[in-house]
């Protein structure tokens, strides 16, 4: 039984190549039966690494929630705690216990969202999911996310709990460029002034320290994030290249200090413009300017 | 045929080189006609870089004044241009620009702190690649003319960071918008074209030729940029003679800058944008009936004959010299054509065998079997000598 591990590795791996060769041809019958048994393959590993792991003396491992380790860092050592190192922290007490592949793509970018507390872009939403949740988000699939939550939204206003929605821009309160938010959070988190991106990649750079500090083992993912973040804040790193969580979170904090009064103000001056011009749907996905004004580009 | 009344007005309005509006009218239609019945070519930093390369071409002149798309007449010329950026390329580059302003800049921002010492508290970020949801390029200019103008006239924190600003400049008499690829900041009071490649800088050292053309393009971002602020009423030094290179370091992506001088530049591109507005004497020397037309049928296809379309295209002289491959649609045409002439050769044989226009002249005179006028005596002394080392070398006759 345990000497099946491996093969079941194999196995899943090759019913994924299956499931996606199926769905790329279009045949949707084949690709939902291919993965009905791709779940329970994956079901199988669960057990068989349980059974492994039971027969380890042992240490402080996390139970390996749900599916997890099957989607995350697969180029990690079998064995090992390697999997369960990038365990979601579980502040949230949502759906996370469902497990990353099965929930569905919104939701992944929530939870991602979530921990970041400001608008970001996609890029950095499929980073910090992979990093602290399970695997991935491919960036194909983001870009057209906004846009099915604005249809959403407009043909059932308010009937989900909450929409992953546009970031305005401070002057014509018009849909940042790439910059997904979520629509629960207040007018002056979601309106970016000039500094704000500034002031959000500062924040995201604290949240994602403080993140991997209540982690017990952050996996590769995580740290090459905080790595990413620590590489641009000034006196984020140590002259040799080195850093940690905590060194991280002050220099962001101590930068931020600097913007966070001027960007406070433009975002709460903006904030209010929205409030009072928009309708409901122009306050989630902003406005469009329609047609140049001519005489100004004559100008 | 009302965007052309349009683009005639604002040539008169923007550069004004010539008050009575007649012959400005004259040249427009020859243009016009030359070019046939599309919309013309847009310059970009590219086409406008490339113009410096080669001053002395009235082909290349004409046609890009004319806006005429030299790639297809090029193929149906017969001699299709070996160009197009690969899509690898393309992607390469889009990508390391985007990781370079990933975050609000936060890459960029550390290679401003590095190597201009941007201090700390001007962190503020504009995205001008489109105004309000609207990507029309009028639309752009205007919301970049407007935060170039707030930026220049006031404090320190009225924008540091402008993400693809479009930029106006007057080519040949029309306005051409340059979308770069740049960002412009202001720091101490001047604004600095940043300009963003994908080719490696290894161990301090890049590819020459890759930079020489990073910072000619950059040379176009500044001047068009010191157009813009010149029509707000400011002066020219509001706009930093330097710009900063970008490029991925060693063998990893992680940008590093280089500040460039790109004085040299923006005289050579002067001299040439100036010599693009007297085109109308060199269209004086051409016959008034000569198009590039390809006569396109209602289907698309090509109707005007190959042979008709190529003595059109020699009416006009080119100057046709070995770079010209790197940086010109009608590169291969030109070098059929100069095939057997010195020029063909490269400046510099060019230039040794002065007065000595074709190949075969070189090798007769090189002979001693043709006698040297006045104009080559020069070069039928050094060919002789040539002729009669490489004699006494390989033992063999020229």
């Amino acid at each position: 039984m345990v000497t099946s591990i491996e093969a079941l590795e194999e196995r899943i791996e090759s019913l994924r190549g299956r499931v996606r060769r199926a769905r790329l041809a279009g045949d949707r019958e084949l690709a939902a039966a291919l993965r009905q048994e791709l779940r329970s393959a994956e079901r199988e590993w669960d057990e068989a690494l349980e059974e492994l792991a039971g027969n380890q003396p042992a240490q402080n491992v996390p139970p390996a929630r749900g599916e997890q380790p099957a989607s995350s860092a697969p180029g990690s050592p079998p064995g090992g705690a390697s999997p369960a190192g990038v365990a979601a922290p579980g502040r949230e007490g949502t759906g996370v216990a469902a497990g990353g592949l099965a929930l569905p793509l919104r939701e992944q970018v929530h939870q991602a969202l979530t921990l970041l507390t400001v608008p970001a872009a996609p890029r950095l939403v499929s980073l910090v999911h992979e990093a602290f949740f399970a695997g991935a988000i491919s960036g194909a699939r983001l870009t057209s996310l906004r846009r099915d939550e604005e249809r959403s939204f407009r043909a059932a206003p308010f009937a989900r709990p909450y929409y992953l929605c546009a970031a305005l821009t401070a002057d014509l309160l018009a849909p940042a460029r790439g910059v997904l938010a979520v629509s629960t959070w207040p007018m002056e988190r979601r309106v970016i002034g000039p500094l704000s991106p500034r002031v959000d990649f500062l924040t995201a750079a604290i949240q994602v320290a403080e993140s991997i500090l209540r982690v017990s083992q952050p996996g590769p993912g995580a740290l090459r994030l905080l790595w990413r973040f620590a590489s641009n804040i000034p006196g984020g790193m140590t002259s040799g290249g080195k850093t940690n969580p905590r060194r991280v979170a002050g220099a962001a904090e101590a930068e931020r200090g600097i913007h966070a009064d001027a960007d406070q103000a433009a975002r709460t001056d903006a904030a209010q413009r929205a409030r009072a011009q928009l309708n409901d749907a122009q306050q989630l996905f902003g406005t469009r300017l329609r047609g140049a004004p001519r005489s100004a580009a004559g100008g | 045929m009302a965007l052309r009344v349009g683009e005639a007005a604002t040539r008169r309005v923007s550069i004004g080189f010539r008050p009575e509006g007649g012959a400005v009218n004259v040249t427009e239609a020859r243009l016009d006609r030359i070019r046939g019945p599309i919309q013309p070519r847009n310059h970009n930093a590219r086409t406008i870089a490339a113009l410096s390369s080669n001053p002395g071409c009235a082909r290349r002149a004409v046609m890009d004044a004319a806006g005429v798309d030299k790639q297809q007449v090029a193929a149906h010329a017969g001699f299709p241009a070996p160009f197009g950026q690969s899509r690898f390329a393309l992607s390469r580059g889009n990508a390391f620009e985007a990781q370079v302003k990933a975050d609000g800049c936060a890459e960029l921002l550390r290679l401003l702190r590095e190597h201009l010492d941007l201090p700390i508290p001007e962190a503020s970020y504009a995205d001008l690649e489109e105004a309000g949801g609207n990507t029309s390029r009028e639309a752009r200019y205007a919301r970049t003319r407007a935060l170039l103008a707030r930026a220049a006239a006031s404090g320190d924190d009225a924008g540091t960071m402008f993400d693809h600003p479009l930029l106006r400049l007057g080519v040949g008499g029309r306005p051409v918008y340059l979308e770069p690829d740049l960002l412009a900041f202001k720091l101490g009071h001047q604004f600095h074209v940043v300009e963003i490649k994908s080719f490696a800088v290894i161990d301090g050292q890049a590819d020459g030729d890759k930079v020489a053309a990073a910072v000619i393009q950059s040379a176009v971002y500044v001047l068009a940029l010191r157009q813009v602020l010149g029509e707000l009423g400011c002066g020219p030094d509001l706009v930093a003679d330097e710009v900063l290179l970008v490029c991925p370091e060693n063998f990893a992506s992680r940008p590093a800058g280089a500040a460039l001088d790109v004085r040299r530049q923006l005289t050579v591109l002067r001299r040439q944008l100036a010599r693009l507005e007297r085109i109308d004497s060199l269209l004086e020397a051409l016959p008034p009936g000569l198009t590039f037309d390809l006569a396109r049928g209602p289907d698309g296809a090509v109707q005007r004959p190959r042979a008709e379309l190529a003595d059109a295209l020699a009416v006009v002289p080119a100057r046709y010299t070995p770079d010209c491959l790197a940086s010109c649609e009608m590169c291969f045409f030109c070098r059929q054509e100069a095939a057997g002439t010195t020029a063909a050769l490269g400046v510099t044989a060019l230039e040794d065998l002065g007065g000595v226009e074709h190949i075969a002249t070189a090798l007769h005179l090189a002979r001693g079997s043709a006698d040297a006028p006045g104009v080559q005596a020069e070069a039928a002394v050094l060919l002789r000598a040539a002729a009669r080392l490489r004699q006494e070398c390989l033992g063999e006759a020229v």
